[in-house]
């Protein structure tokens, strides 16, 4: 964890958490108290401070969607889920990070 | 014991201890502000307020119906900070991670100029300017009165301006700004996020900035906090009930503060009018009209005390018209211009009733013109 947090390794971080949350987001529905638990225990834990503003720019660029379901423990609950065009978008950022692993690893010979 | 203040989070009411609903609001003001120029700030702050609710359910039961000050602090904690994703990814700025914002650890707030009413002599100008300069106020009224010694007089005159020009401090934000020290909520809520942050060298920073908020608590509640307690509550449960309706102030509070405007108005300004007119006469003819004033003092002398006496018989005026402008709540701007303007006619329709019907203040101001005319000379001279 030292290493984490380390100044240098943030901004790194907080560039890939929009595609860490598509991935997460493309694997099923889920509520933002779900994908902040699935996160914690990753270098990629985060807070709703971040996470309610980052969710609204991604539906506003049309990448994700939301519906409302009823939920057991109080008032409804906003799942969210990709959308065709979110699907695309993270097809693309999986391939650009293949090739950026590709490049490291060649730098590396 | 704590005060308990009811809110509504999203459609859903909840009751704070009065510590933990000054860190969330100041908390939600921030989010708000951050939020500024997003297009979906309604819609962030819609689901930050339900997030926080739900964390709220979490520690209450059917024994206990009260989110505690703490308890609201982790919550806020765990919120972290709001960020706009469109500045988050400038570099340089702290991931997700603890949510702890480093640089703006430990800086204290801004620094402003205001006067104390709390604790004042006069009017809180060496008050302000000793919480400002972080001196004891003793030391800065002695200099006022060695300055207003030294500059003959001319300092009271300096005083009056800053009595009029500087503001008072009013709100615990302002307050607190005066000692250049953060939001007392600001606190609770950084401590707490300073508790979460776990690296060994900052235990000794944290251990000096509990020391501090000890030292600034326990002053705070002894010299402050009974003076203000009674308006704060005022304040908060109207703000409450505020939060709870989405309505501003009912017709009533209006009423009532229409009412006291124009009797503050009108005393204010005969007051004023009244030592305006003892001040030109002391300063033209050397007595009040016609009572001499005291053998012993120079004039300057004699003008400071009459600045002194009037300073101290409107200051509860002040202090009462101030009460009345916090009622007002949100209005407080128009309303205080309002008064202002009331203040400004009576004031006008004073002189001139007494310059018709008093003939000592006719013949001082029928001088007027004369005295200003020698006044001129004697300085050119």
């Amino acid at each position: 964890m030292a290493i984490n947090s380390g100044e240098k390794l943030a901004p790194i971080r907080k560039g890939l958490l929009e595609f860490v949350i598509l991935k997460i987001v493309a694997a099923e529905k889920v509520y933002v108290a779900d994908m902040l638990k699935l996160l914690s225990d990753t270098e990629f834990a985060t807070q709703e401070g971040t996470l309610y503003p980052l969710l609204s720019k991604l539906r506003r660029e049309q990448l994700v969607d939301y519906e409302w379901k009823e939920s057991d423990a109080g008032p409804p609950r906003k799942y969210y889920k990709l959308t065709a065009q979110g699907r695309a978008q993270l097809a693309a950022l999986n391939d650009y990070w293949k090739e950026l692993n590709r490049t490291l690893a060649q730098l590396e010979k | 014991m704590q005060k308990v203040v009811s809110i509504n989070l999203n459609g859903n009411a909840y009751q704070l201890e009065e510590p933990g609903y000054e860190a969330l609001r100041a908390y939600l003001q921030r989010a708000e502000s951050r939020l500024e120029t997003n297009p979906d700030r309604a819609e962030i702050m819609a689901d930050l307020e339900q997030a926080i609710a739900e964390k709220c359910g979490r520690y209450l039961g059917p024994n206990k119906t009260v989110v505690a000050a703490g308890e609201m602090a982790t919550i806020i904690a765990e919120m972290g900070p709001v960020e706009s994703p469109e500045a988050a990814t400038q570099p340089g700025s702290p991931a997700g991670g603890t949510g702890a914002q480093q640089p703006e650890r430990g800086k204290d707030g801004p620094k402003r100029l205001y006067q104390i009413r709390e604790g004042a002599m006069v009017s809180g100008v060496c008050n302000g300017i000793a919480a400002f300069f972080d001196v004891d106020v003793t030391i800065v009224r002695l200099v006022f009165v060695i300055l207003g010694f030294v500059t003959f007089g001319v300092w009271v005159l300096v005083y009056l301006v800053m009595a009029v020009v500087i503001p008072y401090a009013d709100t615990p934000e302002d307050r607190a700004a005066a000692f250049g020290l953060r939001l007392k909520a600001q606190e609770l809520l950084d401590q707490a996020n300073w508790q979460r942050a776990s690296a060994r060298a900052r235990r000794e920073w944290r251990r000096t900035w509990k020391r501090q908020q000890k030292a600034w608590q326990q002053n705070w509640t002894e010299h402050w906090q009974r003076h203000w307690d009674r308006r704060w509550q005022r304040m908060t449960q109207t703000q409450a009930a505020m939060a709870a309706t989405g309505a501003p102030m009912g017709g009533f509070g209006h009423i009532l503060a229409g009412m006291t405007l124009p009797v503050f108005a009108i005393v204010n300004a005969a007051l004023f009018v009244a030592w305006s007119l003892v001040m030109m006469s002391a300063l033209m003819t050397g007595a009040i009209f016609g009572w001499p004033l005291p053998a012993g003092l120079p004039q300057w002398g004699s003008l400071a005390i009459l600045c002194v006496i009037y300073l101290a018989l409107t200051s509860p005026l002040r202090a009462a018209r101030h009460g009345a402008h916090l009622a007002w709540g949100p209005y407080y701007h128009m309303w205080a211009a309002l008064s202002s303007v009331f203040w400004l006619g009576f004031t006008a329709l004073f002189l001139w009733l007494a310059y018709q019907h008093l003939p000592q203040v006719h013949a001082l101001l029928d001088q007027l013109p004369s005295f200003w005319q020698k006044r001129r000379m004697s300085f050119t001279v």
